[in-house]
């Protein structure tokens, strides 16, 4: 595996081809698709490192970040959108939400 | 009580009773699963509404266009812009010989750009962003055509506030057959929406949209936002996993506001207070805990903690002066909420009728753009938030519908804190029995 993010987040490496996706919807599928014991152990993976990851991202400009500190910010997305699944549902799907899916017709860039 | 209601209670009695018009009996959903009364709600409602269709962010320039596909073949439209900056609505067909003008790979999907004219696919009419013809392919072999009559027929168009609205009713200027021209939208709006215009809403470009289908009626979806008696129990886990605890957590009924201007209305909500700043490397040690996200990332479900600067609050913001004010949600009749957080943001809910039993719901919600990642982040926790919640609510939808459906019961009971709900079905009602008794039609 080679760098992918930026210097100093080595130890996130490991998350970056299943969580650092560009788009809400794929973060989405990723967090209904891969197996809830994964998405656990992503969430624990980020959160130490999380706060000093927001701390650098904020020293940039964050309309002009190169491709290493896209993929940490959208590790922080992904985090942010599995969070719910960890800590309140304690499972992938939000409960008793059947079929219910929101399709995401509008989404800013990074 | 709590010292969370205690502090936000304000002993006011109950809101009901000062409409006496709504009154306070029991009421029956036929209006939500009647198949005859969804075929009338839809002559007497949106095809002769005000009906809100998009922001004026998407015509950023001089010939910009978008296209809407109205739920449930309502309409077809174009709305552009011109090269003076108007703004035309028309629907989107071909004078010829009816062709879709306006569309890209798909027919039924919604496209947008920018041009100086539309060029109709099947035979090469093409017509001016006013959605006037303006050349006919070997228009000699034609017989008396009259070029000036000849264009894709217009909509009314009005746009406030940034909003774009349409109406349906025939006869909008240069059409031809019976003209039923509607009253202009600010008059529509009247004074208890007008005043939203003062709001910055220009400044508020950074987008986020989301659609969904719900097999239920639209009216019970505008229903289960309307009131805030819910909650504890469809949105329980996110306030304590112990519902007890939960219901002791939310708000008194009387530390909310309520107010009904026919047909439009108004719903005042508390909210959390904003977290104090935190210095650099202090949000604690990582938890397996929703509380020490909304820490770590300084946002949650009543918006981010680090609120951006937009000028003063304009004054028709909580007009009912509730305690710790978390936002506004105005109901425009007949379908769209416009909801104002005290944390300098906004989101639209868009209600748009398929079928008596489906319908497609818009959630749009728009900030400041961010000027640094951790504000970026922050509006990521509120937009998925959102979703979470609106994701509870949606199911739950599916099932009073297929429940209403049985007709096993006919009668319900609402709350002084249902009182919304109460107004928005006796107007739709009060709207549709005017239509068909002929008294709201006119020449």
């Amino acid at each position: 595996m080679g760098t992918q993010l930026p210097e100093g987040f080595s130890e996130l490496e490991q998350w970056v081809d299943d969580w650092a996706l560009p788009t809400r919807a794929e973060r989405y599928r990723a967090r209904l698709d891969r197996p809830y014991d994964d998405v656990v152990a992503f969430y624990d993976g980020m959160a130490p490192h999380a706060e000093r990851a927001i701390a650098y991202l904020d020293g940039l400009d964050i309309n002009d970040l190169g491709a290493e500190d896209k993929r940490l910010m959208h590790l922080l997305c992904s985090m942010i959108l599995v969070s719910y699944a960890v800590n309140i549902f304690k499972q992938n799907r939000i409960p008793d939400s059947g079929a219910a899916f929101f399709e995401m017709v509008a989404e800013p860039a990074l | 009580m709590t010292s969370i209601q205690a502090k936000l209670a304000t002993g006011r009695g109950k809101f009901t009773t000062d409409y006496p018009d709504l009154g306070t009996g029991p009421v029956n959903y036929e209006d939500s699963i009647s198949e005859e009364f969804f075929a009338a709600e839809r002559k007497a409602v949106f095809e002769r509404s005000w009906l809100c269709v998009g922001r004026m962010e998407r015509l950023s320039r001089k010939g910009s266009y978008f296209t809407r596909e109205l739920p449930g073949r309502l309409a077809s439209i174009v709305i552009t812009r011109d090269l003076d900056d108007n703004v035309y609505a028309f629907h989107n067909v071909c004078a010829h010989r009816g062709n879709k003008v306006v569309w890209q790979e798909h027919p039924q999907q919604e496209s947008a750009g920018s041009c100086r004219a539309f060029a109709c696919k099947y035979h090469g009419w093409r017509y001016g962003l006013d959605g006037v013809v303006n050349h006919i392919t070997n228009e000699e072999e034609f017989f008396d055509l009259d070029k000036s009559k000849l264009r894709m027929p217009p909509v009314h168009c009005e746009v406030w506030a940034g909003f774009i609205f349409i109406n349906l009713a025939a006869g909008a200027s240069g059409a031809t057959g019976e003209s039923s021209v509607p009253v202009p939208l600010r008059t529509f709006l009247g004074e208890g929406l007008l005043g939203i215009e003062a709001y910055p809403f220009h400044l508020m470009t950074q987008h986020y949209g989301f659609s969904t289908q719900i097999k239920g009626n639209w009216k019970l979806a505008v229903d289960s936002v309307c009131e805030w008696y819910h909650p504890p129990y469809v949105h329980g886990r996110f306030i304590d996993p112990d519902v007890s605890k939960a219901e002791k957590m939310v708000p008194p009924v009387d530390s909310y506001h309520y107010d009904l201007f026919r047909p439009h209305m108004l719903t005042s909500v508390p909210g959390p207070p904003i977290l104090p700043p935190r210095a650099p490397g202090s949000a604690g040690e990582p938890r397996q805990d929703q509380r020490w996200i909304y820490k770590l990332f300084r946002a949650g479900l009543f918006g981010p903690d680090d609120v951006p600067d937009i000028g003063p609050m304009p004054d028709f913001l909580n007009r009912g002066d509730i305690a710790s004010w978390g936002n506004d949600q105005f109901w425009v009749f007949p379908n769209i909420s416009i909801q104002i957080w005290a944390r300098n943001y906004y989101i639209t809910y868009t209600y748009w009728p398929q079928t008596v039993d489906t319908h497609i719901y818009e959630i749009d919600l728009y900030f400041v753009p961010p000027a640094n990642a951790h504000e970026r982040l922050a509006q990521e926790v509120v937009v998925d938030s959102t979703i979470e919640f609106a994701m509870q609510d949606v199911n739950t939808i599916e099932a009073t519908h297929s429940a209403l459906k049985t007709r096993a019961q006919n009668t319900f009971h609402l709350s002084d804190q249902e009182l919304l709900i109460r107004q928005f079905h006796t107007v739709i009602r009060d709207t549709v029995a005017a239509y068909q008794s002929g008294e709201d039609r006119e020449s």
